[in-house]
């Protein structure tokens, strides 16, 4: 059996009357790309921000490379290694392009209480800013405010930042929204490839790129796993065609 | 590369005429202009400081004046025990007053810096409009404070008789103390520009934006909002220790929030997230106070429309409309 690099066990979450996450329980293996899928409003961008700390459980435990992470704040898991992107585009609208993708490798220091050298010229990033940028296609577009792209190239951007700590586990949700299908194309290659570098837990919509890029599937319903299993099995499951991949056609 | 861009030429200009300004005012014997414009550079130094917080770290503090007060007020306590010949205190160590430049512009600058720490590492706990209130709140904790401090002439001030004595310089001598306020405002300026292009300054721009953001990076943002609270801090300390050397006199005033305010009317007239914006805001704003004051007592009546007029038409103030609208920082 392949190693967890994360595991959570019997996490819960309440909104008042509504239970958004439910004694769920499900583990990642080390190097797998992990989708999580479920119909609208099954709790999947409430675990996110649960794995991520956006948001604090109510029970439960959050297990990554073994150490307890529930009660840590957002920036310290982000600091153990754990990368997101947001369903809703979050990057910097205020930047441009090349500073908020510099900012994102300075992230990745020690500190940055950097006063005097210019930032887009300090080592690391003068090291690592072309690739970030041309691994998500934006090599051409630095120099430009981040608010002034389009809304693919927001996604691309949100993704790419997330990228350039070569996370230990990356959190994908629902990077695909909103993006054309030639995006769509070109995303799930850059996906493929991150496969073996980088742990992958992807929350995603679309059935075709989840069938051909997880290794495994997490169904979430009304906030419960109720089933844990490769694509083949989750296709020919009967709990999850009713609950779920009826419902696409 | 510098280009030769409008706002290049602009900022040199704007330099130049700083430098050559005493010059002209003494050929034409309206040496008053001297002052006018210390005082001008002065509150250039506070508005920038500001702007650090309000329009590059998104941090709407409307208690600035309080660190301007401080400071005013270091300079001021010493240069006060160093006339009555009087310690300031004996317990723990004995710290006498002091009328040198060297000691106490140094010490205005810490010690606001000391209370911006304590003062920010509180209300950065807040956001929003909590956050603005609580600044508030401070400064005129302090303004109170202050006033009922009857050692240091409370309500009314302290009257000093002469300004910081330094080392080969005369600050006396108007036109030294001009090119010495000068000289500080240059400096924080390039600081000031060189911070918010560094690693730190790109943390704080995009935490102005997406603190979200920053912390799914790793970064805890309150460490380096804090840092640049405690930088503003200490610049308008500064700004305080000049303020109370060109007046020769401090008083609790310098805490209001009145003060607080006009600093940010000049930061928002001259150019919100701009450096040398500020600049511009502080020198027109206090010109056309004193312009309209000789016309009028209400000068606000005009100020007003005039400030309600640009912000609205300019996003990036003065500056902006005169660089374009596209520079971002300048």
């Amino acid at each position: 059996m392949a190693e967890n690099i994360l595991e959570v066990i019997k996490l819960n979450k309440a909104y008042g009357a509504l239970q958004a996450t439910k004694n769920l329980s499900f583990s990642v293996a080390r190097g797998h790309i992990h989708a999580i899928i479920g119909p609208n409003g099954a709790g999947k961008t409430t675990l996110v921000n649960q794995l991520t700390g956006d948001i604090l459980s109510d029970s439960g435990k959050i297990l990554f490379q073994a150490q307890d992470i529930s009660r840590l704040k957002d920036y310290r898991r982000a600091r153990l290694g754990i990368a997101r992107s947001f369903q809703i585009t979050h990057i910097f609208e205020n930047l441009t392009v090349a500073e908020n993708m510099a900012l994102s490798i300075c992230a990745h220091s020690s500190h940055n209480f950097r006063f005097w050298r210019k930032g887009l010229q300090s080592g690391v990033v003068r090291e690592k800013l072309a690739d970030c940028l041309s691994r998500v296609d934006l090599e051409k577009r630095g120099h430009i405010v981040a608010s002034a792209l389009s809304h693919g190239e927001k996604r691309q951007l949100e993704v790419g930042m997330a990228l350039t700590g070569q996370p230990d586990l990356l959190i994908l949700d629902e990077p695909m929204a909103g993006m054309g299908p030639g995006g769509t194309v070109e995303l799930s290659k850059l996906i493929q490839k991150l496969k073996g570098s980088t742990t992958i837990l992807l929350v995603e919509h679309d059935m075709d790129v989840v069938f051909s890029l997880a290794d495994m599937i997490t169904v979430l319903v009304y906030g419960e796993n109720i089933l844990t299993a490769p694509p083949a099995e989750i296709r020919q499951n009967k709990d999850v065609q009713a609950a779920y991949l009826g419902e696409q056609d | 590369m510098k280009k030769l861009s409008r706002k290049n030429i602009l900022i040199a200009a704007g330099a130049l005429f700083f430098l050559v300004l005493p010059v002209a005012a003494t050929l034409l014997e309206e040496t008053y202009f001297i002052s006018l414009f210390s005082r001008i550079l002065i509150y250039a130094i506070a508005a920038v400081s500001l702007d650090l917080l309000l329009g590059f770290a998104g941090m709407i503090s409307l208690g600035h004046a309080a660190y301007v007060g401080i400071g005013a007020y270091v300079v001021g306590i010493f240069f006060f025990h160093s006339s009555e010949a009087e310690p300031l205190f004996t317990f723990p160590f004995l710290l006498q007053g002091s009328e040198s430049g060297l000691l106490v512009l140094p010490l205005a600058v810490l010690i606001s810096a000391l209370f911006a720490l304590v003062i920010g590492a509180l209300c950065l706990r807040t956001k929003g409009m909590h956050f603005i209130m609580i600044t508030l709140a401070f400064a005129q904790m302090i303004y109170y404070f202050f006033i009922s401090l009857g050692k240091y002439g409370g309500d009314d001030g302290i009257s000093l008789y002469s300004r910081s004595s330094l080392p080969l310089l005369d600050l006396n001598s108007d036109l030294t103390f001009y090119y010495f306020c000068l000289f500080f405002l240059f400096l924080f300026v390039f600081f000031a520009k060189r911070l918010v292009d560094s690693r730190f300054g790109l943390i704080i721009r995009g935490g102005s934006n997406n603190e979200r953001r920053l912390s799914a990076l790793g970064i805890n943002p309150y460490k380096y909002k804090l840092a640049c609270f405690v930088i503003a801090g200490g610049a308008a300390g500064l700004a305080g220790g000049l303020l109370a050397n060109q007046t020769e006199y401090i008083s609790p005033g310098l805490m209001h929030w009145t003060l607080s305010g006009e600093l940010m009317v000049m930061v928002l007239l001259g150019g919100l997230g701009t450096l040398f914006g500020p600049v511009l805001g502080a020198a027109v704003f206090l010109l056309l106070e004193e312009i309209l004051a000789m016309y009028t007592e209400h000068w606000m009546v005009y100020m007003g429309p005039f400030l309600v007029l640009v912000v609205i038409f300019a996003k990036k103030g003065l500056f902006g409309i005169i660089v374009g609208e596209k520079n971002d920082n300048g």
